[in-house]
């Protein structure tokens, strides 16, 4: 056995090493053998002449000796392979041009494939770090009401419901998104704070690299001062230093003991409304207030994420689980709606949105490669016709089909390879791009990079790449026959219709891929446009907008956050460039918030009674500020304090006053349970860009002095002008607040579609590659069959025929398979545009002026493509033609 | 002619290797010979096919080979036996010794019927 390995060995090393040393070496050594046969014979007595015949003949053929030898030396396989590479090698010197176009257009290809491969594993393919991930769900509550049934998040008195009296349920964990401003080690500033039940770590199955995670006790208020740092605040704000933990840190002003570091990887898999991304940096225990736990409906603030005991399955939890909601309703005083929930699988929650655009994207690449690969076919296949004389050749001499065939693959293999390991390295620095430079509602997005997985997926893809644009040709080739291609080898016969008909076919399959993709990239540009242009409901233009967030004890009391806003707006509207400014708990775009019933007086605890609405806190200036249309009655004024008054939408009227034309003056009971008077109603203003707008309740801020609010501020000069004196502002009033970015209003809502602009620049990147190389590739076939229609040409014109139908009858003929392509990609494209139809907004897929503007590019860009080499056929010279034989 | 014996391939290794056993480092023409000689010539060797042996058993290490010069003063490769060469000798030997008892007790057999 092991002296057959030995041997194996022995000869794969003799193939790649000693080849034409070991051949003068062998001829050698059966020189001097059959010399000493000879000078035996002559010792014999033998005369020279006949004794050294006689040596050849005693020993045998020395030809046949030579090739025993040779194919026992090395592996016959690999000396064939090797054959072919230098052949292919050579191929490729002879025609430098084609092979950097391939090399180059392969790169690009297999480079752009593996980048978004590498995204694509990491946001969707690699297993989530967390312990048994297919056993986590993710809750919503599906709440009934007037319209419908909307998917919220979850009441914690459910939560804890569900983990008490489902059997099938391990575990319910609690989370609630917040922010808190740390000042140590740095300038104050506000980092992404989750307030977790203590078993959420547990849950997940993360330990901490340092310290502990919370004990039950310190969910109660008084014990709950402890706090679990991520490892990436832990290093940038505390030096890594390992004794930070048990000593006390301010946070928001309050002294908190540190108890444990997370790991760097770990995030919490958090999702509400719009935020599915956040990389939490403090960890601090939830403390559920009495009140709370107290109600059984609304409420609905908090992230559940639930695991399932081992061995259940998701129909059985949720099932379990919809039978403990029924009760909730009941309690609360209605019977005819069903309060439900629902679980989302914890991969695909942590996907969120991205997953389908990240589909696309991959798909759309993948069609860029696709196309690249057959325009290659199309390049080799034109090659192919030149070199089908010697193909001939070969095969008149012996070389078996399998040989041609092999060789024409090898160099395909060779063009790829060489293409793959640029397109590689591109792909490092690609993905280094994307990642750093977008700013994405991606979870996991950062994590991306060029691992081991990622190699072997570049390198199996560029393997078939090769195959694909190889097989082609070398099918063809080997299919000629040798006798018909020597006989039509005389280069004046116009090529045979079915090498054409091919090629044209693949023609056909490159427009019609590439219109595929020109139309869903237009699709995805039409929906950013409207949605950059659909009515929002406020005026961006001229605010500045600057989040403010106070915490500590300084503001524990509602009425120090009250005269702190009094006197902040005081200030802010003494500036010069200030027009008008207000501010609001949560900006327009930034998502829905707060979501909590208003009703009417007398109403019951019945749920079709009770409206949900967002509810948001706003200073009289507010709707001047951000040009909300007041449509009927008025905005708050100072004069409102003291009275219970509120400002609702129009949708929020109507649900409770339907049909109500003037409902100013009535009364209901607002978000905080008490008595509002209505004073005025205004125009709906979107909470997400992409949806309809949300039912609005607005109070006055001195009602429920928020902690946190966003400064809208409208100016009369450019926005930017009065940044410096409204920070100066701030700092006057609270010289520890920290300040986040003064933003405009256009920023914030072009921050709310910043995905759909990452993916449109990808897809809009993507379909001008893919037009990029059908135009080459109709420019090739079209100019390669003009050069080898030249005689033909000139017969034509030598018989009478004008330029202009000359022209006319190469483009006809070059824009035929553009033409049927067109047809295909259309087709195709109406498919494709119902599979990403979530991604789209306000945009049919059967959107005529994108289907008619893609086809108007591409039959344009295939007219300039024939043109060019058709106006050179046009000007040929008869005579010059019909000579250049 | 036809009362010399044709050598089988298998055999032929065996035969080489023995020889270099014997006789230490030899060139191809050498191990020729030197069949052809102990043989008394009985066995007839096609000088030519004793290098595919050759370069097998190179190649599984039994023998290694250098160049040097010949006893006319000529480049020459000279074979010799390896360690792996003798073992494999040795158990080449006692393979066919025992082959060849057995086949001779068959041969030895007086038929029953006769």
């Amino acid at each position: 056995m092991t002296r057959t390995l030995r041997r194996g060995w022995n000869r794969l090393f003799g193939t790649l090493l000693h080849r034409n040393a070991g051949d003068a070496d062998f001829a050698e050594e059966l020189h001097s053998h059959i010399q000493l046969l000879a000078e035996e014979n002559i010792r014999r007595g033998v005369s020279p002449q006949e004794a050294y015949r006689r040596a050849k003949l005693q020993f045998g053929s020395i030809e046949s000796t030579k090739e025993m030898y040779r194919d026992q030396r090395g592996l016959p396989v690999f000396d064939a392979i090797a054959q072919d590479l230098r052949y292919a090698v050579r191929g490729i010197r002879r025609n430098p041009g084609f092979a950097t176009v391939a090399i180059l257009s392969l790169a690009i290809g297999i480079g752009a494939n593996t980048a978004i491969f590498s995204l694509v594993n990491s946001v969707l393919l690699r297993p989530l770090a967390y312990k048994d991930p297919q056993r986590l769900f993710a809750v919503s509550e599906l709440l009934p009401h007037s319209f419908g049934q909307t998917p919220v998040p979850v009441n914690p008195t459910h939560a804890r419901a569900w983990a008490k009296d489902c059997p099938s349920v391990e575990q319910v964990a609690l989370m609630r998104g917040n922010r808190a401003a740390v000042a140590a080690g740095g300038e104050p500033a506000f980092f992404p704070t989750a307030d977790v039940t203590h078993n959420v770590f547990a849950l997940l199955g993360v330990k901490p690299i340092l310290g502990r995670t919370f004990l039950p006790e310190e969910e109660q208020e008084g014990s709950h001062g402890v706090v679990i740092l991520s490892e990436s605040l832990w290093r940038s704000r505390f030096n890594a230093d390992r004794k930070v933990i048990g000593k006390s840190i301010l946070i928001d002003r309050e002294n908190y003991q540190v108890v444990g570091i997370l790991p760097g990887w770990f995030r919490l898999p958090y999702g509400v409304a719009s935020a599915t991304n956040i990389q939490f940096e403090l960890f601090r225990p939830l403390v559920l207030g009495r009140d709370e736990i107290a109600r059984l409906m609304g409420n609905f603030n908090y992230a559940a994420i639930l695991r399932l005991k081992r061995g259940k399955t998701a129909d059985q939890g949720l099932a379990e689980i919809n039978v403990v909601q029924a009760q909730f309703p009941r309690l609360a005083g209605s019977t005819d709606r069903e309060l439900k929930a629902k679980l989302i699988p914890v991969h695909e929650f942590a996907t969120g949105r991205s997953r389908l655009a990240l589909w696309m994207l991959a798909a759309a690449v993948g069609a860029v490669l696709l196309i690249i690969c057959i325009n290659l076919a199309n390049l080799l296949l034109a090659r192919i016709t030149s070199r089908s004389r010697e193909a001939a050749i070969r095969s008149a001499l012996g070389a078996s089909r399998g040989r041609q065939f092999g060789m024409v693959l090898t160099e395909s293999l060779l063009l790829a390879i060489s293409g793959g390991a640029l397109g590689i390295l591109f792909s490092g620095w690609a993905v280094h791009l994307l990642v750093s430079t977008t700013t994405l509602d991606i979870p996991r997005l950062d994590d991306a990079r060029v691992d081991s997985t990622v190699l072997v997926f570049a390198f199996c893809l560029t393997v078939l790449t090769g195959f694909v644009f190889g097989v082609l040709p070398a099918w063809r080739l080997t299919r000629n026959d040798p006798q018909e291609a020597l006989r039509a080898g005389s280069h004046t016969v116009t090529e045979g219709r079915r090498g054409l008909r091919l090629r044209e076919g693949l023609i056909s399959l490159e427009v019609g891929l590439s219109a595929a993709l020109l139309i869903v990239a237009g699709l995805l540009a039409g929906s950013l446009t409207r949605l950059l242009h659909v009515n929002k409901g406020f005026d961006a233009d001229h605010v500045l907008t600057v989040d403010i967030g106070l915490s500590g004890h300084l503001y524990v009391e509602p009425v120090n956050r009250e005269k702190f806003f009094d006197r902040l707006l005081a200030k802010v509207s003494a500036i010069s460039d200030v027009q008008t400014s207000g501010i609001i708990t949560a900006l327009p775009t930034r998502g829905q918030t707060w979501n909590d019933p208003i009703y009417l007086e007398g109403a019951g605890d019945r749920i079709e009674e009770r409206h949900p609405v967002d509810n948001r806190y706003a200073s009289p200036g507010y709707f001047r500020a951000m040009s909300i249309a007041v449509l009927g009655g008025r905005g708050f004024e100072e004069r409102d304090r003291g009275h219970g008054v509120a400002v609702l939408s129009e949708k929020a009227a109507q649900l409770l006053w339907p049909g109500d034309p003037n409902p100013i003056g009535r009364r209901f009971i607002g978000e905080d349970d008490k008595p509002k008077t209505l004073i005025g109603v205004v125009a709906e203003v979107r909470a997400v860009l992409d949806s309809d707008p949300p039912a609005m309740a607005y109070y006055p801020y001195w009602q429920r002095p928020p902690d946190g609010v966003s400064l809208v501020v409208r100016t009369t000069a450019g926005p930017q002008t009065a940044a410096g004196a409204l920070r100066t502002a701030l700092r006057s009033e609270d010289a520890q607040l920290p300040i986040q970015r003064i933003r405009s209003m256009e920023d914030v809502v072009d921050g709310s579609v910043a995905q759909r602009r990452f993916q449109l620049t990808l897809m809009g990147a993507f379909a001008a590659s893919a037009l990029l190389v059908a135009s080459l590739g109709i420019y090739g076939i079209v100019s390669y069959s003009v050069a080898r229609r030249r005689n033909e040409i000139g017969i034509r014109m030598a018989l009478g025929a004008q330029r202009f139908e000359l022209l006319a009858l190469v483009i006809r003929q070059g824009m035929t398979p553009v033409v049927l392509g067109l047809t295909a990609g259309v087709v195709l494209a109406l498919f494709l545009g119902r599979a990403i139809r979530g991604l789209l907004f306000e945009v049919q897929p059967t959107n005529f002026l994108t289907i008619a503007g893609a086809i108007a590019v591409l039959l344009v860009v295939g007219m300039v493509a024939c043109f060019i080499p058709a106006r050179l056929a046009a000007g040929t010279d008869s005579v010059a033609a019909l000579r250049f034989e | 002619m036809s009362a010399k014996a044709e050598v089988w391939q298998g055999t032929l290794a065996l035969l080489v290797l023995k020889t270099l056993n014997a006789m230490g480092p030899q060139h191809g023409y050498g191990i020729a010979r030197r069949i052809e000689q102990t043989s008394e010539d009985l066995l007839s060797i096609n000088h030519g096919t004793l290098y595919p042996v050759l370069l097998k058993l190179e190649q599984e290490g039994a023998i290694a080979s250098e160049w040097g010069v010949s006893e006319n003063n000529r480049r020459a490769k000279f074979y010799r036996i390896t360690r792996a060469g003798q073992k494999q000798l040795a158990s080449e030997v006692s393979q066919w010794e025992q082959a060849t008892e057995i086949v001779g007790r068959f041969l030895a057999l007086k038929g029953a019927k006769a």
